[in-house]
Order: C-alpha cells, then structure tokens, then sequence
C-alpha cells in the first residue's frame, strides 16, 4: 500500500522542483521556481514550517541534506548559477556558503557519503561539475571537471562507500581505504562515472551510453552489502535503465531496460534498502518497481497524488509490456 | 555559447525529433555566391556529437548536388524503410522544383539518393512546411501566388489549398497549423498573410496591418495556441514580429520591437512556447518570448547577418545559425564557459606549426594568443528564464521509514499562456508497505514476546510447519518453554523413558521366571581351584586379590560385583580393567556414561548417531557442562557433517541455547536476503533468547556479531517497511557496534516526538542534550529546533555521537597524520569537553558482567573524582576510574570552528576521533597511559559534574523507610543464597549483586525512581518473601519491558540474576 500520511501545502507560489526528507524521516525541504528555499517539520503528520531561505536569484532546482553528524546543512542549486549551503545554528537558519562557480544553470547537487567528510557534487548546465570539499574555518575548497557534459550535466549521484575488497568493515582504527565514486548523467545522453584517483583529481572511468536522448537522473543504489553495484538512469527517450556492475575492478556494466515510458522520465529514486525504485515521469505518474525473482522489473505500483495499492506480491504484479 | 560551427554558405535542416543520433544537412543556398563565384551545390549531412569537445562537426557524407536551395526541411515520414536515419529530406530548388532525398542513402554514399523530384512550381520554391500530424502532407509556396500541397505517398499530382489570391505575388513564408491539421497559413513579402483550411479548400482569414511595411520574412503558429501565430517584417522600417489572435485578426496582438534592422528570419520552440528566436540585418540573433516580448537571450555572434535560424526538434537547448559570412554555427542558449572550446583551438593553431621551437632556441613557443576571441564573451549567460524543459514538474523520493515523498505540478491548459497560479503546491509524504506477509508475522512475533505466550507461538509454528526439519526445530524451541525439558528433548529424538522402562521390566519378568530359586544351602569351597582361591581372598577381606582373581579368570560379573563390595577405589580401578578388556559395541557408550565422560560421546560418536549422542547429553549431563556439549555436538555437525547434518546443527544450538552459533549456522544454509527468510530465522532467535532467559541464570543481553548484524538487518526491513517501533523493539538493547547504535539513533529520531515517558535514551545521541549535571534521561527536550540544532555539532558542549565516530576516520590524509604516542594523544584530550554520554557502551550490563572486577557505574551517578563512598568502588580500582573516564574521549571534531573538521589537513581534532575508536576495542591497554596522564584531572563537562555532585555523595541520605524494605529482603535473600551456594563461581556472582544492588539503594535514596518502578519492586519483594522466586522473575520481566532502560539499567540485571539464582537453590 502507499498511503499519504500527511500533505504538506508548501504555499510555494511557483511550481515545486524537489522536496527531500532530512536523515530521519522528520523535516522536509522543498524548492520551488518562486526562488525559495522551505524546511518543515513533518513530524507526526504535522507541518510547521521551519525556515523559509531566500537567496537564490532563480528557479532552485533541487535540495540535499547533509548527514546529521555535520550538523543541519541543506545543499540547494539554482537556475541562477549558484548553489547554497545552508546551516541551522541555534534554531536558525542561514546561508553559510555560497559558490559562484558555475557559469549555467546549476541542475543537481548531492552530498557524498559522510564517511567522507563533507563534499558536495554539482552538477550544472555549463557542462562542468564541481565538488566542494569542506576543509575546516569555514572554508570550502572547489575541484572542477571541465566538459563532463557537453550542453549539460542533469544529475549527479554518488556511489555508497565501500571499502574494496572488503564487505565488513575495517578494524577500527585503521584507515578506511575508500575509493570515491559517483555517477553523473547529462545533455550529451551519457551517463559517466568518475572516480578519485590517488593524486586527488577526478577522473572519468567509464562511460555507459543506452540513452537515445537528454539523461533526466542517475541513482546510484544504496549498498546492502553485496558485490554487486546498480544505477538507475532515466531519460527525455522516456527509458529507464538499470545498470549492474558484478565486479568493481573489471568496471563493466550492463544496462537492463526497466521500461519505456512515453514520456520523459525525470526522476528515478531508490528505497533505503534498495530493492524499489520510485520513477517519476512527465506525464505526473510516479511508480514503483521492484525486481522479481527471475530478474525482471516489475510495476508494482502506480501512485497518484501520494495514493496507491502495491501488487501483494512480485509474481503477481503486472509484468512491463514487452 | 557555441557549440560548433561548419563554414558553409547553407540552407540547413535538423533531422526529425525521432532521429538518433542528431544530424544537421546542409544545402548550398541558391542566389548567394562566396569570392570563388563557384556555382557549385552540395548537400551535406553533418553529426551533432556533443561529447566531441571540439567545434568541429563531424560530416558524415556529402552528395554533390545540381541543384541550390531556397529552403531545405528534413520530415520525418518515412519513405523507405530501409537505413536507420528516419525522414526524408525536402529540397525548394531555383527552378520551381522540389526534390526529395532519401537522407539514410545519402549517409551510405549511395549515387541514387533522390527519391522523387517535381518541378511544377514557376519559380524558385521558397517555402516548404511538413504537416506534423500528418508527415506525409508538405506544403510548399513559389511565386504567382502558387501553393501545392503534396502527398508524399503520391507526389506525381499536387493538390491545392483553394484558389489562388489576387493578385498574385510571391509566397515567402508557409506553416502548417500546430494543433489543428487542416489549417496551413502562407505569407508573402507584401505583408500579407492568408489562412487556409484545407476540408474546405479556401482561404478563411487574411491578416494585414495595412501598414504596407510588413515584409513578411517569417511565419510561425504558436506551439501551443491553435489561434496564434507571429509574422516577421524583412523591412527594415518596420523590423517587428507582430504576434496575431485570429479571433481578433483586425490587429497585431503584441508586435516585438527589439531589433534595429529587418528581421530574415524566425524559429519558435516546440518544446517551450515562450521562446521565439529571430535574426536580423542587425546582425543580433535574439530569443524572445513573444507572449509579453521580453528580450531573454542574445546569442553573442559575430557582425554578420543570419538568413537562417532552426531549433534543433531533438535537442531543444540547442539551434543552428546560417550566416552570411558562409558558416553554420550551432548554439546552445543554455550559457556555459568557452574557455575549454578556445583552448582546445588554440592548442591546434599551435600545433599546426609542428615544431613548437622552430627557432632552436630550446624553448618552446608559447601558445599563440587569438585576440579576437579573448573578448568579453569567455562566458556566456544563459537565459533569463529557465526554459521549460529543465524546470523537473514531478518528483518523488524515498526517504527512511518506508516514505515516499512526492510532489506533482499539474496545470490547467493555459490559455493565455501565463496564468498557472491557482495550482496549489502540494507534497505528499507517503507510507510505502510492500511486505504485508512479513510485516503480519513480525507482528505475531512481537504480540507472543509481549503476552510471553511462547508456547502456543511455537505450537502454531508446528502446526504450520511444511517440512519436518522445520516442525523439529520448533518443538525444540517449544519445549524449552515446559517443565521437564530435557526429557521432552529425549522425546522428540525419539527416545521415551517411560518406553525403555517398561521394556526393561517386561525383560526382567522374563528373567526372573528362569531365575533357579535361591535358597538353598551352598558350601563354601577352599579348594586350590581358582573359585577356591577366590573364596580364600574373601574370606580373609582382601577383595582386591580376589577381583583381580575374577578378572584373571575372565568372570567379570563376579568382579565387579565384589568390587563394588570393596569400596569406591576398587570398584573404579576394576572398571577400568574392565573397559580395558571388554570389547562390545556399546563399550565406549557404557565407558562414558560410567566415568562420566560425556564429551568422549560427543567428540568421538559417528555424527550418523548424533540424536544418540544428543539423547546421552540430555540425559546425564550437569547443567553446567550440558550447553557446552551440545555446543560441541554442533559444532561437529556443522563441520564434519554432510548439508543435512549442518542443518541438525541448529536443534544441538537449540539445545544449548546457543543463538549466535544458531544464527550463523542458520544462515549458512538459509538464503537471506529476502525479508520472509530472515523473518524465519529472526523468529526462531527471539523465541530461543526468550527461551534462554527463562531457562538459564545467564544475562542474554549480549548479542553477538551475527545476530546484531541479523537483527539490525531486520530492523532496517522494519523500518522499511514504516513499522519504526517494531524495529526499535527488535534492535538490540545493548551493544555499542556503531551501525546499531546509529540505527537506533536514527529510529528514535524517525518516531518523531517520543510519548511522554517512554523515552528512548538508550541513544548516545539524546543523552548530549541533557543540562549538563543532571542525571538521567531528562524530559522536555523534545522541542524541535532546539533538539536539532544540538546534535553532533561541537558547540562545546555537544560532542559527536559515538554511533557516528567509527566514521570519523575517513579522512585519509588526516589518519595518515596522527599522534601515535599514547602520552600525545592524552595531551591532546584534555582541550576537549568530555561528554558523560556514551554510556550506552560502556555502562552495559553484560559489560559489567564480563569484567566484574572493573566495577563500574554509569557516570551519571558517579564523579570519576576521588572516591568518597567506599561502597561505590569498593576495590579502589584505579582500572574503573579510567573506565569511567574513557567514555568521555569522544571529543567534538572541533570547538573553535563551526563546522566538525574531519578533513583539517592537520589531523589534530581528527585524531580525537580516533581515540575511541582504539578504546573500544582494547580498553585496558588504553587505560594504563590515561593513569599516569590524567590523575583526577578532568575537566569539560565532567569537571562541572564533579562540582555539582560531590556534596550529596559524601553524605548519603538514609533511604527512605517505605522503602527499606527492598534492601533488607534483597540483602537477606543474597545472605540466604551465598550460605547455601557451594561453588565459587555462584557465590562470586551473588558478591557482585549484592554489590551491584548499591545503585538501587542510591536511586531509592534520591528518590529518583518512578513509582511503577518502585511499587514493581516492592512486588518482587513480596514474592521473595513467599519465596515465589518464579512469580518475582515474571514481575521483573514485566518491570524491564515497560520500564525506561537507562533507569533500570544499573540494577534490574543483577536482581534477576539473585533471583534466579535463588529460585535454583531453594532457598
């Protein structure tokens, strides 16, 4: 079942382009083409509006909280080339960091796993994508790559931290040798993943084209402690993919066609525990699927305005046509 | 900002939306010549590949033409199926002549790529337009007024759309309505426009301004208005775009005044209806929106005109600009920086040259300066509106707890094109459940723990079993819940007692009617036999010589038997001989259940017959050594045993009591990764740990490894799943393995405002936003901001959590860096706050229990100063003081600067990090540097507790007397039980309880207790008074599961351990 357990009236005056739930599941934020920036608190069905920040010049495209253990940070990126981040000290709200880097549209903006420190990806229309790595005072060092895509990048997601070689954590102590990861998707239909090399600079490591048109989003999945990697792309060609990768160190990928929408699709997001996937189209439609036990992508849910059944079962539910 | 650019003097046309990837043609354009005067004609198709870097588009065939073109469009009707390129290319050539090309034959370099050519236009053909509903339908305009309308399925005869206007003048501009598909509008240089409809062929409207100015140069209809159109004027006096209503054709609705000079031509975007682009003599490329003519976007381009302008249909960022300096450029209006462009430019003018020294002077040249291109435009702004294609109408995001979130934007068709506002800006937060079967069985689970009803739980588990192993496993955790369990075991392996009884006794009646009656006389031989020998032995006492006698002899019945005449000693040597002698098949069997030797059974038994070695544990085994053998036998079936044996494994742990050995051995053999799976196992390990709790004396509040990974994996499908206070309830109580600690964190926060009363300081997290110096869990933090704002940020006071700190050392240059030395690293404590707070690790129970001499207590009651109550450490350990202390090194990432720092370059707070971590897994090699470093020097937070508290420890207030009772009854029980407990063990622990029962006492005085507590307490008291030792436990089950953890925490353990052990002694 997908039930609504509260509707929140945003009283944006502009049409709403992400809403993001903190950590916990208790706070809401939103952003709207009105240029603002809102965070309620939705505890409990409630909806007390927390902060309304204002800053930005343009449409703010998306928003992203922080890991709690920083503290209470919301990322927002913007039409008007800026991205924001946002801090609560004291019961309020302000700006604490503004960069400027970017000389398009800034699409999409996505924290790094928190065993990393704070880093943010940003991905913008000028085709670059930058990373903001706090370094302590304050103070916000930006790495910036060039041309990752032409005309564009729409989506930036990173992969979950995981010590290569090793499911378990490392003893304590020891220094976690992570590899950074994340995915982006653009303009140029690619969708490339890039990777920290040892000298600190990002790296493209692999391209994975299927898309006929505009990448709308990648996800990468959350890690449930298997080899196995996945990412979720979507598109304007109205195709979702799920991509897999067995083995990180051969580095290849295979798409799966989850489904071919008729419309564009512009969001897809993964459940916690990774095994449902939330695609929004064009069309106002948002679903959900699940992977059956024969590997095939399945509807398990159409949810209109919040509301909608779930198919009991994966074997029940309906298969995708073709 | 240019994306690239093709120097050729071209009519251009984008390939269809459909098409992948994008192409551009190109047709050498009719009436203009370059310097050469070449008259020759081409046309070309170039790839967009946007992830080439370079300006250079990549061409991908060329045909020579003998045609030039007035206007090249590319349809996408599909006239051969064969290629992978869709449409078809439309060509209006100089002579009245439209020409169809086949655009994949072109790709392929074939010589026969025109398709069909017709001339029968008079003059050159200026207009062409595909119909967008119907793609095979082109209409085209020439002069004399002429229109033809062409089916390509049968492009010999032409239709016309009525009869032509007078007079007749040239048509320069036609398009075919975008919603309604019978309308098709041309325009000429007159300024005239006409709209036909083509069911009744004839014109219906004409639209003038009778301004006689309007040189008509381009037509568009809007995307989205049936009855909207815009012309644009070549003339440079009147250089407008008039935007028309044909429901108001009297008029111009709205003329666009923004280029100085005629405009030549337009574009309007089908995928944003407010983008309108147009070039002019003025040289300016702009994108206006025509529904209010503001200016959104100027192209930057060079000083020459532009004939051409085309939005890519694919691409909707992108457009192309043919100019009239002979080069197609193609932009994207999304803004961007051209520097990489440049560069890249620049590095090719440079190396061009192929020598970068050429003058031999051993450097090389620098690269060479363009000046012309370091102008102000290095980067390029985007529109001031966002177009509509980025601006994302629809979401929907998980987030924890199983919620989607969700926002839609649905408009009412806008007529006018601006309102949108009554739309309310919703978001909906939804509960996503898509395990029902799962979720109804973790609630069965949950109600059998709660109404302790384990045995009808179990019987209906048995009831529904499919398989028998899985019916045998729960009649083995069944019977751990009834009287007589070990017999009950021997049963359900087959082995009855009552049954082996009664067939011994049948053997024995059998017997005894063979038996020769006993009675009468019998003589006493003295002979020199060897029965005479033996009667000389014994009549003289020395039954040693005559056993060994017997056994010389062979009569091994007779030897025993007087060996057990002979007392303990003789009667175990001879049983020794005779073990060593006797060879049958039951021999070890009998060995071991005579020397008591049960671990022979079960080390050396054949695992064929490991139900007979389990059966021989069950039967003989002392309590204390029982767990550990059928421990054993598993172990040995698990190992040494085939599938099916490891699977039997789970009933010998089931035996033990074993949870963590039956989780791993379970999931060795289940798959668990679906939810029903676990749900499987997590069922069985909760009854098994209820079970063992009930059975034996021992705390089961330590979870191991595998089972804290298994129930935190199944509190995190839980919690998936929206059931936040089930998993909180299936989470571990006790550990401090970071991921449940901040699990757990992140459920109690998920719940939302906790009820008042219940609530959840078992989270590290919660306990730093206590007013620093008061004990306990407080209420009334729960205000929102304030609650948020606090935690994990190092205001000093707030130190991180310590679920969080296994994270904190992630930064690699940092750990690189640290202080090794532990004389350093306790230097660089001190500076910190130290926290009271993680408690939760250290302050556990079972902790305790392992190192019971470390005696400890939550700091909370304790200052770690010195010690002023003998009671309170009555070792005078110094080990526990730094026990005490070690909780509080988790330190802020940093306290001067705003932000936690587990990046500074320097390492200095990250090490801070760093130091619990090594506490938490080698406590006491920690603590020995900390003694020598830190003697009664604590500070931060700590050191305003020892300010605070001292006082009221040093003089204790008496309990109160409602109250004493407790103390008295439970001191008197523990005196009861240490008198009759005989191994030291036992009695250590009931040392320790009574020890530990201080806390009680200090709470009680405090008077800090609820009172469901107290008057619980009171209950348990009463039943050791009627020494209902088992009604007590239950009482004290339904204390620890309604009762606040952190309150009860210090004591309750211990007190079911008396308890229980009273209720074993019969005291």
């Amino acid at each position: 079942m997908v039930s609504v357990i509260n509707t929140v009236d945003t009283s944006h005056e502009d049409m709403i382009h992400d809403a993001q739930m903190d950590y916990y599941g208790t706070r809401l934020a939103t952003c709207s083409s009105d240029r603002s920036v809102k965070i309620f608190d939705v505890r409990n069905g409630g909806q007390i509006l927390i902060a309304d920040l204002r800053g930005h010049e343009g449409p703010v495209w998306q928003v992203a909280w922080a890991h709690p253990m920083y503290g209470n940070i919301l990322a927002s990126c913007s039409y008007d080339r800026k991205v924001i981040i946002w801090r609560e000290e004291n019961g309020t709200w302000e700006k604490s960091h503004e960069h400027a880097g970017h000389d398009s549209s800034v699409n999409s903006v996505c924290w790094a796993p928190q065993d990393y420190g704070l880093i943010l990806a940003c991905g913008s229309s000028d085709g670059a994508i930058s990373l903001l790595t706090y370094t302590g005072e304050g103070q916000w060092e930006v790495k910036k790559i060039n041309n990752a895509h032409t005309i564009g990048c729409n989506a930036v997601s990173w992969a979950p931290a995981v010590v290569p070689g090793s499911l378990i954590d490392q003893p304590s102590g020891q220094k976690p040798n992570y590899i950074k990861r994340f995915a982006s998707g653009g303009c140029d239909n690619l969708i490339k993943l890039w990777k920290e090399e040892e000298d600190g600079q990002w790296k493209e490591e692999q391209k994975l084209e299927a898309h006929s048109d505009w990448v709308r989003d990648v996800a990468w999945a959350p890690s449930i402690g298997l080899p196995t990697s996945t990412i979720a792309s979507c598109s304007q060609d109205g195709r979702v993919f799920i991509w897999t990768c067995d083995d990180v160190s051969s580095n290849t990928w295979s798409p799966k066609l989850l489904h071919k929408f008729n419309d564009v699709v512009w969001h897809v997001s993964w459940s916690i525990t990774a095994n449902i996937l939330a695609v929004s189209g064009g069309d106002n439609k948002v679903t959900l699927w699940k992977e059956s036990v024969d590997g095939q992508w399945v509807c398990i849910s159409d949810v209109n305005k919040g509301q909608g059944s779930v198919s009991a079962s994966v074997t029940e539910g309906q298969q995708n046509e073709q | 900002m240019k994306l690239k650019e093709v120097d050729r003097t071209a009519m251009q046309a984008w390939s269809p939306a459909q098409n992948h990837p994008i192409y551009l043609a190109t047709g050498t354009s009719a009436q203009q010549l370059d310097a050469t005067f070449s008259t020759n004609a081409s046309l070309e198709i170039f790839e967009l590949d946007l992830s080439d870097p370079s300006l250079d588009m990549k061409s991908c065939a060329t045909f020579s033409s003998s045609h030039r073109y007035h206007k090249l469009i590319w349809g996408p009707y599909k006239m051969d199926s064969k290629g992978d390129v869709s449409g078809v290319l439309i060509a209006g050539g100089e002579n009245g002549n439209i020409i169809l090309y086949d655009p994949s034959k072109i790709i392929a370099g074939d010589k026969e790529v025109v398709i069909a050519q017709n001339d029968k236009h008079t003059g050159p053909v200026r207009a062409l337009d595909v119909n967008i509903f119907q793609t095979n339908l082109v209409a085209s305009g020439a002069n004399e007024s002429e229109i033809y309308i062409w089916d390509l399925n049968n492009f010999a005869t032409p239709m016309t759309p009525g009869a032509k206007t007078q007079p007749p003048e040239d048509i320069s501009c036609i398009a075919w309505n975008r919603q309604v598909q019978h309308i098709l509008a041309s325009a000429s240089p007159s300024g005239r426009a006409t709209v036909w409809d083509l069911r009744k062929n004839e014109p219906i409207i004409k639209v003038s301004d009778h301004s006689n100015r309007m040189h008509c140069s381009g037509l568009a209809w809007h995307p989205d208005v049936a009855t909207q159109m815009v012309l644009a004027s070549e003339d440079d006096r009147l250089p407008v775009i008039q935007m028309w209503d044909l429901r108001f054709a009297s008029s111009p609705l709205r003329v666009l005044e923004n280029h100085a000079r005629g405009i030549l031509a337009i574009a309007w975007s089908m995928a944003d209806p407010e983008l309108l682009l147009s070039c002019g003599k003025d040289a300016k490329i702009l994108c206006s929106n025509p529904n209010t003519g503001e200016v959104l976007y100027e192209l930057p381009t060079n000083t020459q005109w532009c004939f051409d302008i085309q939005w890519c249909p694919r691409n909707p960022a992108v457009l192309s600009a043919a100019s009239f300096d002979g080069r197609i450029s193609v932009y994207s209006i999304m803004g961007g920086s051209t520097d990489g462009l440049r560069q890249k430019q620049v590095d090719k003018l440079s190396s061009s040259f192929g020598n970068l020294d050429p003058f031999g002077t051993g450097q090389p040249l620098p690269p060479l300066q363009i000046p012309q291109q370091t102008a102000q435009h290095s980067i390029v702004l985007p529109l001031k509106k966002p177009p509509k294609w980025i601006r994302r109408p629809v979401g929907a995001s998980f987030s924890f707890g199983g919620k989607l979130v969700t926002f839609e934007n649905v408009r009412m068709p806008s007529h006018q094109g601006a309102e949108q506002q009554q739309q309310q800006h919703h978001v909906f937060i939804s509960q996503v459940v898509t395990e029902k079967e799962f979720l109804s069985r973790s609630d069965q689970l949950q109600q059998a723990v709660q109404s302790q009803g384990f045995i009808s739980y179990c019987q209906k588990k048995i009831d529904a079993s499919q398989t028998e192993f899985e019916k045998n496993v729960w009649s083995f955790l069944k019977v751990n819940f009834e009287d007589d369990s070990r017999g009950k075991y021997l049963e359900l392996l087959g082995y009855r007692k009552e049954d082996l009884g009664k067939k011994h006794i049948k053997e024995e009646k059998e017997e005894s009617e063979f038996l020769p009656s006993s009675g009468g006389t019998f003589n006493i031989s003295v002979s020199g036999d060897i029965d005479g020998l033996i009667t000389q032995a014994l009549l003289t006492g020395n039954f040693e010589s005559a056993v060994d006698l017997c056994l010389h002899d062979n009569r091994m019945a007779d030897a025993i038997i007087l060996a057990i005449a002979g007392g303990q000693e003789l009667l175990a040597r001879t049983q020794k001989k005779y073990f060593a002698k006797s060879q049958s098949k039951i021999t070890r069997l009998i060995t071991a259940v005579v020397m008591k030797n049960w671990k022979e059974i079960v080390e050396s038994c054949d695992l064929k017959n490991w139900r007979e070695a389990l059966a021989a544990v069950l039967t003989y085994a002392k309590p204390d050594e029982f767990s550990a053998l059928c421990d054993l036998l598993g172990t040995r079936l698990e190992n040494e045993g085939d599938s099916l044996l490891q699977t039997q494994a789970c009933l010998c742990y089931i035996c033990a009591g074993n949870v963590e050995k039956l989780v791993a051995c379970w999931t060795k053999a289940q798959d668990g990764s679906h939810p029903l799976s676990l749900q499987d196992l997590i069922e069985k390990v909760v009854i098994l740990r209820k079970a063992v709790q009930l059975t034996q004396a021992m705390d089961t509040s330590t979870v191991g490894v595998l089972l804290a990974a298994k129930m935190s994996q199944y509190a995190n499908l839980l919690a998936a799943q929206g059931s936040i206070a089930a998993a909180l309830a299936f989470l571990p109580d006790n550990t401090n393995q970071p991921n449940i600690m901040q699990l757990r964190d992140r459920l109690c926060r998920a719940q939302g405002e906790p009820v008042a009363g219940h609530e959840s300081p078992k989270i590290p997290y919660e306990e730093q936003q206590l007013p620093k110096g008061r004990p306990g869990p407080v209420a009334g933090h729960h205000q929102m901001p304030r609650v948020q704002t606090q935690q994990y940020y190092p205001h000093g006071e707030n130190p991180p959590p310590p679920g969080f700190i296994m994270h904190g050392n992630v930064n690699p240059n940092a750990a690189g860096q640290l202080p090794t030395s532990p004389g350093h690293m306790h230097t660089q404590v001190p500076p910190y706050p130290q926290p009271q707070r993680p408690q939760n690790g250290w302050n556990d129970p079972p902790a305790l229990n392992r190192v019971p001499k470390k005696k400890k207590m939550p700091e909370n009651f304790m200052p770690p100063v010195p010690i002023t109550s003998p009671i309170m450490n009555p070792l005078g350990d110094p080990q526990s003081q730094m026990l005490q202390q070690q909780p509080s090194a988790p330190v802020p990432l940093s306290s001067q600067s705003s932000f936690p720092q587990p990046h500074l370059p320097g390492g200095q707070h990250f090490h801070g990090i760093q130091q619990p971590l090594g506490q938490t897994g080698m406590p006491p090699s920690f603590s020995k540097p900390n003694i020598e470093g830190a003697p009664g020097a604590p500070i931060g937070n700590t050191f305003q507790h020892v300010q605070s508290l001292p006082t009221k420890k040093i003089t204790k207030k008496p309990i109160p007397d409602e109250h004493l009772i407790l103390k008295t009854t439970f001191e008197d029980l523990i005196q009861r039980c240490l008198s009759s407990a005989t191994d030291p063990q036992t009695k250590r622990k009931l040392d320790d309880a009574s020890k530990r029962l201080e806390f009680l006492y200090d709470k009680l005085r405090e008077q800090t207790l609820s009172p469901t507590i107290t008057s619980g307490l009171h209950n348990i008291a009463r039943s050791i008074e009627t020494r209902n030792y088992s009604e007590g436990l239950t009482m004290h089950t339904h204390i620890v599961s309604t009762s606040n953890f952190s309150e009860t925490s210090a004591f309750m353990p211990v007190l079911k351990v008396v308890l229980t052990q009273a209720n074993k002694l019969g005291v």
